[in-house]
């Protein structure tokens, strides 16, 4: 006979499915590698690939220092998780910035956003966008003017301006130097200030089919990762295909600015573009990307769309009457912070559970 | 073609089934040495009435019943009581046994056997059930005596008899259905007509289909059910199959429905039709880690390494032995453990097989949220529970966890969510209550 057996022990269950926080984490990388090809095809590797490059490096040099500080195992900082957020950070920075604008961000969002607060799992806020608000905050003008017309790094005029609207038509309107250099959003928001006829003359133009072709493929000024609507749409898809993503989060933001932008996007009620405000800005990349961030969003199903249609809500907000032509960073930063509350307030009803306390 | 029924939230882990489905059960000889355990059923163990030396014949009762929820337990064999002594047990660390040499397995029909159950009153099969020592065989082992007795007032319409069998590996309960159908149907009206339930039915999952159609032709009714875990917990076998929630807190038999395991209905059919009490069962064995997986008919009492030997050894990389299937079952530092009424399975899991012993932190994707088959928030409940905030724990449902591993098979941090409510529910059982109203 055998000598006796000393089997391993383990609380149960003793199988486990396997999909893992690494494999998520690198999913999202995936998914959002085709926006960066777009980006470098609209601004170029000086003005796209550089300040990615470089975000993502400081992003995962940052997380491993503060571990080894903290002496906590430090291959987790190749868990995926700060490429994503160094990632985001450049991805909602403009092309062709200062090489050390994408460091110092990047360098907050992991310092202050995340390992602060105690590292993956543990940050209040999506690390990301809180990077991108100490640069709103801290360097304005370097991010918010200045964009990159599409193709200008090519050098020869390509005939695409930053607004997105076909080049041509603009000659027709009388503030066609203001328009040209402005992002789609900062065009929509200004037209309210013009005088009526012109403010929706200028409207009419960012609904026009070629504005919205330009939009959608992303011939337009903006973030490095936010223009390409069909890259950003790729990479969403497949990180549906992976059962990565769940749909409450992305669809139900993107309906609710779709729904806002139309009910009081537009000059009056229910004279908004709902197709134009999921279009420009930021909101497909926040809201397939951003939004979905499972650290720092609700966990029960009903919370993710309250959550959901909050950041829509102040999205739409901000954008119309707040300071900013966008919203979508600020309403999803307001959102992870009453993330708390709304998990508290909506358990889902237990089986069995008839009515619940008073 | 009826609709498939289930529950919302569960997962799907894989089956394994294969290993074990299509190996017919075969009859394990009794052991040179039984240890048959006094804490067999849940409750109070049986008190020992037998000691050191005595002769013992096979169905004689040498555990007598210790209060309401308890059994009387009886001898799987003829021989000589060795010891009755404390010993390791595979549901609990340790617990009363009698250890017997066995000299022969004949006989065992202690009761007179009843050809026509419909004869009896509904509480003299009650009473015999109760005598023969019959349990839950799904792996609770709560007496089911007490299960066909509920308290005045409470009207059972419905039995579900549950051959779900909805943990990875096991196929004990597929086997029986598939070559005892005929017993496992007598179980059931015998059940039946203990509780004067007027509706009795079948619960089988979908990748069971042969047995399906097998108790169909029969003429029994089944219900149909998706292919999900746990389909065969209790609450989201009653929900599916009938739609009626077993309220918080609350018995299945507050909804007028009770819930049996196929082999509890072949037990009852033993003790009533052939006088025999429940020393027997069916067990699969299976896994990577044995070389020859399949099904036995064997004794209570027999140790868990006879069992591996029959199915062949260990293989290289064996490394966790359990007691019931992967995501419930309970993991053995030894296989010197007895076989219990209880034990639905043995499952020795490979190196690869089973998880880890490392865990990650929390990323709060929600994963277990929408799994959870009792609509819990198990990682708000685990990281209350992990903090001690035991309160907090309650509030997120600790105390409606059933324990089925769901949560934690699904974490793609691989937390050990299910330990960390376990002792939450400990932890809020021990709370000073505040006075009931």
């Amino acid at each position: 006979m055998a000598e006796p057996r000393i089997f391993q022990v383990s609380v149960s269950p003793h199988v486990v499915s396997p999909q893992n926080t690494r494999r998520v984490m690198f999913d999202v990388v995936i998914a959002l590698l085709p926006a960066l090809a777009g980006a470098i095809w609209l601004f170029g590797f000086a003005g796209a690939l550089m300040p990615v490059v470089l975000s993502v490096v400081t992003a995962v040099v940052c997380e491993y220092a503060c571990l080894r500080l903290q002496k906590r195992p430090v291959n987790a900082a190749l868990d995926g998780s700060a490429v994503v957020t160094g990632l985001l950070l450049a991805y909602n920075v403009p092309p062709g910035v200062p090489w050390w604008l994408p460091v110092v961000g990047s360098g907050f969002a992991i310092v202050v956003g995340k390992q602060a607060f105690g590292g993956l799992g543990h940050n209040l806020v999506n690390p990301a966008l809180l990077g991108r608000a100490f640069l709103m905050a801290s360097f304005p003008v370097l991010m918010t003017s200045g964009w990159q017309a599409p193709f200008a790094w090519q050098g020869a005029p390509s005939g695409y301006v930053t607004s997105g609207m076909p080049a041509q038509d603009l000659q027709a309107l009388p503030n066609a130097d203001a328009i040209s250099g402005a992002t789609p959003l900062r065009v929509m928001k200004d037209s309210f200030g013009l005088a009526p006829e012109l403010g929706d003359a200028v409207r009419r133009e960012l609904s026009s089919p070629q504005t919205r072709f330009n939009l959608l493929v992303g011939r337009r000024g903006g973030c490095i990762g936010e223009t390409s609507i069909v890259l950003l749409l790729l990479g969403a898809l497949y990180l549906f295909a992976r059962g990565v993503l769940e749909p409450r989060l992305p669809l139900g933001y993107l309906g609710s600015v779709a729904l806002f932008g139309w009910l009081f996007g537009g000059p009056g009620l229910l004279r908004g573009d709902p197709l134009f405000s999921v279009l420009a800005g930021g909101v497909v990349l926040g809201g397939f990307f951003m939004v979905t961030d499972m650290v720092t969003t609700p966990v029960t199903p009903r919370g993710k769309l309250i959550f959901a249609v909050g950041a829509g809500l102040i999205t739409t907000v901000i954008r119309r009457w707040g300071g900013y032509p966008e919203g979508c960073s600020y309403s999803i930063l307001i959102m992870n912070l009453a993330t708390p509350l709304i998990d508290r307030y909506t358990r889902p009803r237990i089986l069995g559970e008839v009515k619940s306390r008073a | 073609m009826s609709r498939r029924r289930t529950f919302s939230g569960g997962a799907h882990p894989p089956e394994h089934k294969e290993l074990a489905e299509h190996a017919a059960i075969r009859r394990l000889p009794a052991p040179r040495q039984v240890k048959v355990a006094l804490c067999q059923h849940l409750g109070a163990p049986s008190t020992p009435l037998v000691q050191k030396g005595d002769k013992v014949r096979r169905g004689q009762e040498i555990g007598g019943q210790n209060g309401f929820i308890s059994l009387p337990t009886h001898s799987p064999v003829n021989g000589t009581v060795a010891a009755v002594e404390e010993s390791s047990m595979p549901h609990r660390r340790t617990g009363p046994a009698v250890v017997i040499e066995t000299e022969s397995e004949d006989g065992g029909q202690v009761f007179e056997p009843w050809a026509d159950y419909s004869a009896h009153e509904p509480a003299e099969i009650v009473e015999r059930l109760r005598a023969a020592g019959v349990c839950g065989m799904g792996g609770a082992s709560f007496p089911t005596y007490v299960k066909l007795s509920p308290p005045p007032g409470k009207k059972i319409d419905t039995l579900i008899l549950n051959g779900a069998e909805c943990e990875p590996y096991l196929t004990a309960d597929h086997r029986l259905m598939l070559e005892r159908t005929d017993e496992v149907l007598l179980g059931m009206g015998i059940l039946a007509h203990a509780l004067g339930a007027s509706r009795a039915f079948l619960g089988i999952e979908a990748n069971k289909p042969d047995a399906v159609s097998l108790f169909r032709v029969a003429g029994a009714e089944v219900v149909e059910l998706v292919v999900k875990y746990p389909q065969g917990a209790e609450k989201q076998l009653i929900r599916a199959a009938t739609g009626r929630e077993v309220p918080v807190g609350g018995l299945p038999l507050d909804v007028g429905v009770v819930v049996q395991n196929v082999g509890t209905a072949s037990a009852a059919a033993r003790a009533v039709r052939d006088g025999e009490p429940s020393i027997r069962r069916i067990t699969t064995v299976s896994g990577r880690g044995v070389r020859a997986p399949g099904n036995w008919d064997v004794c209570v009492g027999t140790p868990f390494s006879d069992l591996v030997e029959a199915a062949g050894g260990y293989t290289e990389d064996a490394c966790r032995l359990l007691a019931g299937g992967p995501m419930m079952g309970i993991a053995q530092f030894t296989d010197a453990v007895p076989v219990t009424k209880g034990t639905s399975g043995i499952v020795v899991l490979s190196s690869r097989e089973a998880r880890g012993l490392a865990e990650n932190a929390c990323i709060r994707c929600g994963k277990c949220v929408d799994a959870c088959p009792m609509h819990l928030v198990p990682c708000a409940i685990a990281t209350a529970g992990e903090h001690g905030n035991w309160r907090e724990a309650e509030r997120y449902g600790a105390m409606s966890c059933i324990a089925c591993g769901t949560c934690s098979f699904v974490c793609p941090s691989s937390r050990f969510l299910v330990h960390y409510i376990k002792r939450a529910q400990e932890a809020i059982r021990a709370l000073p209550r505040a006075k009931e109203a």
